[in-house]
C-alpha cells in the first residue's frame, strides 16, 4: 500500500487539492447531514449538543406524511417536466440562430441572451415583480391591448407556477446557449461540405450532422439543467416565498424554510437527503439512456 | 528526483500551515483584545455609527465595532453564530426572535446588570416592550426601539364618506369601507388585509377579546372570538373591499385614492412622504378602530448580550448607554425608529402628530406570544388564513385543524 502510494506520489499530489476541498466542503457535510437527519436537532440542540437525541427514521416517516412536502415534490416535478425540455430546446434554437452569422448584430445578441444569467437574482426579482404586478404590471397592460382580463400572475395558485417557470426559463437560457454555441463551432466544416456535395438540404444537415454531433453538449446541458431544476430555489424564494397556498413551494425551499426559518435541522436534513437521492436517481437514469446511444 | 519532491511537499505543507497560522492569529487577537466591543445591528450601519461614536467619545480606550446585518439574512447569521459559539458581544434581537434564541441559551440573563444600571430598569420602558425581553423567569434583553401598527388614512376621502377622523370601531370601518368602494367604483378598495403578515389577523383577534396562546400554552384558534375575527376579515375579501393579491403597491394605491386606508408601522410615514408628496396634508395617522379594545401589536428590537461574549460587563455598560435618553433620541433622529424609553417621548422631536398617534397606540399594544414555538405556529396560522380567504376552506373546520396543529407543536397532549 505504502509502496503503491509512493509510486504514484506525483499524481496523488496533483489531485490532492481537489480531493481535500471536495472532502472538506462536500463529502464531510453530506455525511454530517446524513447523521443529523436521524436526530431531532433544533436550535437548542445546536447550542448544546447534549440536547440532541437520535430518533431513528421518524423524520423520514414524518416528512412523507407532511402535506407541504408532498406538495413540494409534486411542484418540483412540474417544474422539471416543463422547465427542462423548454430550456434545452430553446437554448439549442437560440444557439443555432446565433451561429448563422458573425456580424455585430449576432455578437450583441449573444450578450443580450447571456445577460439574464449574470444578473443578480434579487434585481431580477424586483423587475419581474413589477412586470407581474396585478395592477401596474406590463404583462397585464399588454393583455389589456387585446381586451383580455388582467391576470393575477403571482397570486393565482396555478398561474404562479408557470410565472416562475417563465422567469427561470428566461434566466437559464444564456449559459446553456453558450455551451451549445461552443459545441456548434467545434463541428468541422468538412462534414457539411461533404453532405452538400451529396445534395443534402439545410434540414437534413441539421438532422443528420448537427444534432448528432451536439450529442455530448446536449447530454451535459440536460444533466446540469435537470439537477438545477430539481433544486429549484431562488425564484420561489424571492418572488413568492412558496405561496400562494404552497403552490410554488419547491423541495429546496421547503428544506430551507424548515432548516433556517424554523430551525428544525433534523427534519430539514432528512428532506435534503430525499432530494439528494432523487437527484442521484435522475442522473443515473440519464447516464443509462446515454449509454444506449451511438458514440461519434 | 526523490529529494526534490520531498522538498516540494515540505514547501507546500509549510505554505498551508502559514495560511492556517495566519487565520489563527487574527482570531486570537479579536478575542483577546478586551477593548473592542463587537456589536451586531440589523439594518444599515449609518444609523448606529453616530451613537457608537458618542459612546467611544465618552469611554476612551473602547472601540465599538459595529457590524450591520440586513434584516432578511440576520436570522441565518444568528443561527451560524449560535452553532459556532462565536459571535458578537452585543446583539440586536428582533423581538419575535427572543424566545427562540433565549430557549437555545444564546442570550445572557441581564438581571444582575439591571440592578447595577438604573437606565435598564423595566419601568422606564413601554410595558409591551418589556414583555418581549422576558423568557421564562429571565430578562434576556433591554428594549431598544419599538414599533406598532396604526391606521393610515386619506383625510379627504374619508371625510367624503362621513369619517373625517377615521373609523373608530369595527362597524365604522366596515361602513366606511363599503362607502369608499361604492363611491370609487371598479379598481377601488378600502384597505388591504395583509394575510402574509402573521401579526395582522392577530391584532384583530386581540381587539375581539381573543387570545392566541393563553398562559397555560393552550392555543385559542378554534374559539368563537378568533373564528369571528377571521370571518370578519374574510368578509373584506368577499365584499371586494380588499384586494386579493398582495402585489397592489400600497403607497401608489394610497396616492391614487384607490385605497384610502391601510394599517402599517411608523416606517411608512417617511415612505409615504417621499413617494407621494402630491397628497401631503391629505392624509393622517390614527389609532386602530376598536371592537372590545383597540389593541395593536408591539414589536421592534431589544439589545441582548450574546451568551458566548468574552466581555459581558463591557457589553452591559454599552447597553445601559443605549437605553439612555440621549442615545434613544439620537437613534430616532438617524433611523426614525421610535424610542422604547417612555421619557424620550416628552421630547419635542416626537411631537409630530403622526408620530404622536403611534405613541398613543403604543399605550394599547401587546407583543406576539412569547413561546419559542410561535414562529412555526405563526406560519401555520398564516397558511390557514390563506386557505380560508383564498382557498375557500370552511372557517371553523380549517381553524379546528390549525388548533390541533398548534397543540401538536406546543407538545400538548
Amino acid at each position: 500500500m505504502v509502496k503503491q502510494l509512493n509510486k504514484h506520489k506525483v499524481p496523488y499530489l496533483f489531485i490532492a487539492p481537489a480531493v481535500i476541498l471536495l472532502t472538506l466542503f462536500s463529502i464531510i457535510p453530506i455525511i454530517i447531514a446524513l447523521v443529523i437527519s436521524f436526530t431531532d436537532m433544533d436550535l437548542v440542540g445546536l447550542a448544546d449538543y447534549s440536547n440532541i437525541s437520535g430518533i431513528g427514521f421518524s423524520n423520514y416517516i414524518d416528512i412523507f406524511k407532511d402535506p407541504i412536502f408532498l406538495k413540494s415534490m409534486y411542484n418540483t416535478l412540474i417544474y422539471v417536466v416543463i422547465g427542462v425540455p423548454m430550456v434545452v430546446i430553446a437554448s439549442i434554437a437560440v444557439a443555432l440562430l446565433l451561429n448563422y452569422g458573425t456580424g455585430w448584430l449576432f455578437k450583441s445578441f449573444r450578450v443580450i441572451y447571456y445577460m439574464p444569467s449574470i444578473t443578480n437574482i434579487v434585481a431580477v426579482a424586483v423587475v419581474w415583480g413589477y412586470l407581474y404586478n396585478g395592477s401596474y404590471g406590463l404583462f397585464n397592460y399588454v393583455l389589456s391591448w387585446f381586451g383580455l382580463p388582467a391576470q393575477q400572475w403571482l397570486q393565482d395558485p396555478v398561474l404562479a407556477k408557470f410565472s416562475l417557470i417563465l422567469l427561470a426559463f428566461w434566466k437559464s437560457i444564456g449559459l446553456n446557449m453558450i455551451i451549445f454555441l461552443a459545441a456548434l463551432q467545434g463541428i468541422p466544416r468538412s462534414y457539411y461540405e461533404a453532405a452538400e456535395i451529396d445534395g443534402a438540404t439545410g434540414w437534413k444537415k441539421l438532422r443528420y450532422i448537427t444534432v448528432p454531433l451536439l450529442g455530448f453538449a446536449t447530454f451535459f446541458v440536460t444533466i446540469t439543467t435537470l439537477i438545477g431544476w430539481i433544486q429549484f430555489f431562488e425564484e420561489p424564494l424571492v418572488m413568492t416565498k412558496g405561496g400562494p397556498l404552497n403552490a410554488t413551494m419547491s423541495m429546496a425551499l421547503f428544506i430551507y424554510n424548515n432548516g433556517f426559518q424554523l430551525s428544525k435541522f433534523g427534519y430539514a436534513a432528512s428532506g435534503s437527503f430525499v432530494l439528494f437521492i432523487i437527484i442521484i436517481i435522475a442522473t443515473l437514469i440519464q447516464f443509462a439512456v446515454k449509454k444506449k446511444e451511438v458514440e461519434y | 528526483m526523490k529529494k526534490k519532491t520531498g522538498v516540494k511537499i515540505a514547501a507546500l505543507l509549510m505554505s498551508f500551515s502559514l495560511v492556517a497560522a495566519g487565520c489563527g492569529n487574527s482570531n486570537n487577537s479579536a478575542a483577546g483584545d478586551s477593548k473592542t466591543l463587537k456589536v451586531w445591528f440589523m439594518g444599515t450601519a449609518d444609523t448606529v455609527e453616530p451613537i457608537a461614536e458618542m459612546y467611544e467619545a465618552a469611554n476612551p480606550g473602547i472601540t465599538v465595532d459595529v457590524q450591520a446585518i440586513p434584516w432578511d439574512t440576520a436570522h441565518d447569521k444568528l443561527l451560524t453564530a449560535v452553532a459556532s459559539k462565536n459571535g458578537p458581544d452585543v446583539v440586536q434581537m428582533g423581538t419575535t426572535w427572543v424566545p427562540e434564541f433565549a430557549a437555545a441559551g444564546a442570550l445572557k440573563d441581564l438581571t444582575p446588570y439591571i440592578e447595577q444600571y438604573p437606565s435598564m430598569k423595566a419601568e422606564n420602558f413601554f410595558e409591551g416592550a418589556v414583555e418581549t425581553t422576558k423568557y421564562e423567569d429571565q430578562t434576556v434583553g433591554i428594549p431598544f426601539y419599538v414599533e406598532t401598527r396604526a391606521m393610515f388614512y386619506r383625510t379627504d376621502l374619508l371625510s367624503e364618506v362621513g369619517y373625517p377622523e377615521g373609523p373608530k370601531t369595527w362597524d365604522e370601518l366596515k361602513d366606511a369601507s363599503r362607502k369608499l368602494v361604492e363611491k370609487g367604483g371598479a379598481g377601488h378598495y378600502a384597505l388591504p388585509i395583509e394575510g402574509k403578515d402573521s401579526i395582522y389577523p392577530v391584532i384583530f383577534a386581540w381587539q375581539n377579546g381573543s387570545d392566541i396562546i393563553d398562559a397555560n400554552r393552550q392555543p385559542q384558534f378554534n374559539q368563537p372570538a378568533y373564528v369571528e375575527t377571521v370571518d370578519f376579515l374574510k368578509s373584506f375579501y368577499d365584499e371586494g373591499l380588499s384586494p386579493k393579491g398582495t402585489d397592489l403597491d400600497t403607497v401608489a394605491a394610497f396616492k391614487d385614492g384607490k385605497m384610502a386606508m391601510f394599517i402599517s408601522g411608523p416606517w411608512m410615514i417617511q415612505t409615504v412622504k417621499d413617494k407621494a408628496p402630491e397628497i401631503d396634508g391629505k392624509w393622517a395617522v390614527t389609532t386602530l378602530p376598536a371592537k372590545v379594545t383597540n389593541t395593536s401589536s408591539i414589536g421592534g428590537a431589544d439589545l441582548s448580550i450574546f451568551n458566548y461574549s468574552k466581555n459581558p460587563d463591557e457589553a452591559a455598560k454599552f447597553i445601559a448607554f443605549m437605553a439612555e435618553q440621549e442615545a434613544q433620541l439620537k437613534y430616532y433622529e438617524t433611523s426614525n425608529s421610535m424610542p422604547a424609553l417612555k421619557a424620550a417621548w416628552s421630547n419635542e422631536a416626537l411631537s409630530d402628530p403622526m408620530i404622536a398617534a403611534f405613541g398613543k397606540q403604543l399605550e394599547n399594544s401587546r407583543p406576539a406570544p412569547t413561546v419559542k414555538e410561535y414562529e412555526e405556529i405563526a406560519q401555520a396560522a398564516m397558511a390557514a388564513f390563506e386557505q380560508i380567504t383564498i382557498g375557500g376552506a370552511d372557517t371553523q373546520t380549517e381553524l379546528d385543524k390549525l388548533n390541533d396543529k398548534a397543540n401538536e407543536l406546543l407538545g400538548n397532549k
